[in-house]
C-alpha cells in the first residue's frame, strides 16, 4: 500500500510540476466543452435538456481519452531512466502497475470533474446525488481505460508508436459508442461492435444519469438510445454498467498481469539522456 | 560476457576494468538483478540472484551510467520515494535523508527540483540515494564518467568516507585507471572474460616492471655494465631505458655512475601496462 501510494503521490506531483502540461490539460478541457457546445448545439434539436446532453458527452469523451494517453507517463519514464530505478526496487511490479493505473485514472477524473464544475455554471443542471453517481462512474471508466492505455503502451514501448495504437483505437470506439452519432441509425452490421464496446455503456449510463430518466419505461430509453434490445434481451443503463465495470476489470486484471511479466531489460535507454 | 568467476569481501572496494564494450555493465545489471544470467552461480550476502530477487535487491544500492532521478522532483522528493520503495521505516525517513545528503554535502539543497541542479551534483544525488536504504553492496557503473576532474575527486572522497563510516562493499565499474588503483582488488575484463584478477599492487608486479630512463656523460661503461649483469636495456640516442625488477637495482646503478648520470626518471608500472601486457591493447579513456 505505501509503494502504491509513494507511486500515486509521484505521479500526482509529476503532473503538477510539469505546468505546460498542466495548463494544456485544462485549457483543452474548457476548449472542448465550449467548441463542442456551439457546433453541437444544431444536432441536440428536439433533445429536452440539450446542455445536459452536451456536457455528459464531453466528459466523457475528456476522460476516456485523458485516461488512454496518461499511460504515456510510463514511456517517459523509461525514456528518462526512471523506470530502471522502480524496476530495482524490493517492490513487487504489481504494486507498480496499480500505482501507474491510479494515477492516469486520478488525472483523468480531476479533467472530467473539471468540466463538471464548469459546466454547472454554463447551464448544466444537475443535484448533488447526479454529480456523485457521475464521478463515480468517472472512476470506472478511468480505470478501464487506464489499464487499456498502460497495457497498450507495454506493448508500444515507445511514444511513436503508442500515439499510433491509441489513435487508431480511439476513433472507432468513439463513433461506435452513441456518443456523437446516435446508434440508433447505425448499420446493423456494426451493431456487434457497439455492443462489446465499453463506450457505449458508458454513454449510456450518463446521459440516463444526466438527463434524469429514471421514471422511463424500457421502451422509451431503447427510443432515447441508452438501453439497447438484444434480440429480446434488453440492456438497461445499470445492467450498461455492470459489464462497463466487468470489461473494466478484465482490462485491469489483464494489464497488471502482462505488466509483471513484461521484460523492461530489452527498452534501452538512450545514452545522450546522461549528464 | 562467459566463464567469470569472481569472489568480492565485505567492506572492500572491487573493480572491473576494462575498454567499452567489455562486458562491465553487463556484468553489473545481471549481479542487480535486471538481467538474468543463462548459467552460474551468483549470490549476494549470502542469496541468489536469480532465485530470491526481492531479498537481493534490499541489500544492493545502485548507482547507474546514465541518470535514474525523478528530474521533476525535489532532491528530498526524489530520497523520500526511494525510501518508500525500499520500505525504510517512517519515522527514520527524514534523519536518514539528512544523514546521506550531509555526506554528499547537499544538505542546502535539498528542496532544489533535480533537473536545476548540475551533472556532478546530480551525481551525488543519486549515490545518496543508492545509500539512502543502508545497503550492504553498492554498485557503482561508471560513477565519473563524463564529470570534471574537481567533482570526480570529491565523489570520490564521499565514497571512501561512506565505505570507512558503513563498512559497505563497493564494486565499481571503471575505466579511469586512477580509479581502479585505489580499489582493493581489481578484475580485467576484455571482450566478456575476466583476463587478470588480483589486488592492483600485485597485477602490476606480475604483469609490469618499473622503468628507469638516465643521461649520462658517456654511455659505453653503463652499458658494458648491464649486459655484464644482464639486466634489459634499450637505448635511443643517448637516453638508456631500463627494466627495473628489484628496487636495489636503482640504487646499485645510480651509485656506480654517480657522476655520470645527468638526468635520472623512474616510472612505476600502471595498470594501464598491466592491461596492454595482458591483452596487447591500451583502454581508450
Amino acid at each position: 500500500m505505501r509503494v502504491i501510494n509513494a507511486i500515486l503521490t509521484r505521479n500526482l506531483t509529476n503532473f503538477t510540476r510539469d505546468r505546460v502540461r498542466l495548463f494544456f490539460t485544462v485549457f483543452m478541457s474548457v476548449i472542448f466543452l465550449f467548441i463542442f457546445s456551439f457546433v453541437m448545439q444544431s444536432t441536440t434539436v428536439g433533445i429536452a435538456n440539450p446542455t445536459n446532453y452536451l456536457i455528459s458527452g464531453i466528459i466523457i469523451m475528456t476522460v476516456f481519452q485523458a485516461a488512454l494517453n496518461n499511460s504515456m507517463m510510463i514511456i517517459e519514464d523509461i525514456s528518462s531512466g526512471f523506470m530502471k530505478e522502480i524496476l530495482v526496487a524490493p517492490i513487487s511490479r504489481y504494486q507498480i502497475s496499480i500505482g501507474q493505473i491510479l494515477s492516469a485514472t486520478a488525472v483523468a477524473v480531476l479533467q472530467g470533474v473539471i468540466i463538471l464544475v464548469l459546466g454547472l455554471f454554463i447551464g448544466l443542471s444537475i443535484d448533488i446525488l447526479q454529480f456523485v453517481k457521475m464521478t463515480v462512474i468517472m472512476i470506472v471508466v478511468g480505470i478501464t481505460f487506464s489499464s487499456m492505455g498502460l497495457y497498450l503502451a507495454i506493448l508500444a514501448k515507445n511514444s511513436t508508436n503508442f500515439q499510433l495504437i491509441i489513435s487508431i483505437i480511439a476513433m472507432p470506439l468513439t463513433f461506435l459508442s452513441g456518443a456523437y452519432i446516435p446508434t440508433t441509425i447505425l448499420p446493423s452490421f456494426l451493431l456487434p461492435i457497439v455492443y462489446l464496446n465499453p463506450l457505449t455503456y458508458t454513454t449510456s449510463i450518463y446521459r440516463y444519469i444526466t438527463l434524469g430518466m429514471e421514471h422511463y419505461s424500457n421502451d422509451m430509453l431503447i427510443k432515447e438510445g441508452v438501453a439497447f434490445d438484444l434480440h429480446g434481451f434488453i440492456i438497461t443503463p445499470y445492467l450498461g454498467l455492470m459489464i462497463l465495470l466487468i470489461i473494466g476489470i478484465i482490462f485491469f486484471i489483464l494489464c497488471v498481469n502482462r505488466f509483471s511479466k513484461a521484460d523492461f531489460s530489452e527498452v534501452k535507454v538512450s545514452k545522450d539522456i546522461m549528464f | 560476457m562467459n566463464d567469470i568467476s569472481f569472489e568480492v569481501a565485505e567492506g572492500t572496494i572491487f573493480a572491473f576494468l576494462g575498454p567499452n564494450g567489455a562486458g562491465k555493465s553487463t556484468t553489473i545489471n545481471t549481479l542487480c538483478t535486471i538481467l538474468n544470467k543463462t548459467q552460474g552461480i551468483l549470490k549476494i550476502n549470502g542469496n541468489d540472484v536469480s532465485e530470491q530477487k526481492e531479498r537481493v535487491r534490499k541489500d544492493i544500492g545502485i548507482v547507474f551510467q546514465e541518470s535514474t532521478l525523478d528530474v521533476r522532483l525535489t532532491v528530498s522528493e526524489n530520497l523520500k520515494l526511494h525510501c518508500d520503495f525500499y520500505n525504510v521505516p517512517k519515522a527514520e525517513v527524514k534523519e536518514r535523508i539528512d544523514f546521506v545528503l550531509d555526506l554528499v554535502d547537499l544538505g542546502n539543497w535539498r528542496n532544489a527540483v533535480v533537473k536545476s541542479l548540475s551533472g556532478g551534483m546530480k551525481r551525488r544525488v543519486e549515490i545518496a540515494r543508492g545509500l539512502v536504504h543502508y545497503p550492504k553492496v553498492l554498485f557503482l557503473d561508471e560513477p565519473t564518467t563524463g564529470l570534471d576532474p574537481q567533482t570526480r575527486a570529491n565523489i570520490w572522497n564521499y565514497i571512501h568516507r561512506l565505505q570507512k563510516e558503513k563498512n559497505i562493499t563497493i564494486f565499481l565499474t571503471t575505466h579511469y585507471m586512477d580509479e581502479a588503483e585505489i580499489s582493493d582488488k581489481v578484475a580485467v575484463m576484455d571482450h566478456g572474460k575476466i583476463v587478470a584478477y588480483d589486488t592492483p599492487d600485485n597485477l602490476k608486479k606480475q604483469y609490469t616492471s618499473s622503468l628507469m630512463k638516465i643521461k649520462v656523460l658517456d654511455p659505453l661503461p653503463v652499458i658494458q655494465y648491464l649486459a655484464d649483469k644482464g639486466i634489459q636495456y634499450k637505448m635511443v640516442d643517448d637516453l638508456i631505458s631500463i627494466y627495473i625488477l628489484e628496487l636495489k637495482e636503482i640504487f646499485q646503478i645510480t651509485s656506480t655512475f654517480q657522476d655520470e648520470i645527468t638526468d635520472f626518471e623512474v616510472t612505476k608500472g600502471t595498470l594501464n601496462d598491466v592491461f596492454l601486457a595482458i591483452t596487447g591493447k591500451e583502454i581508450r579513456e
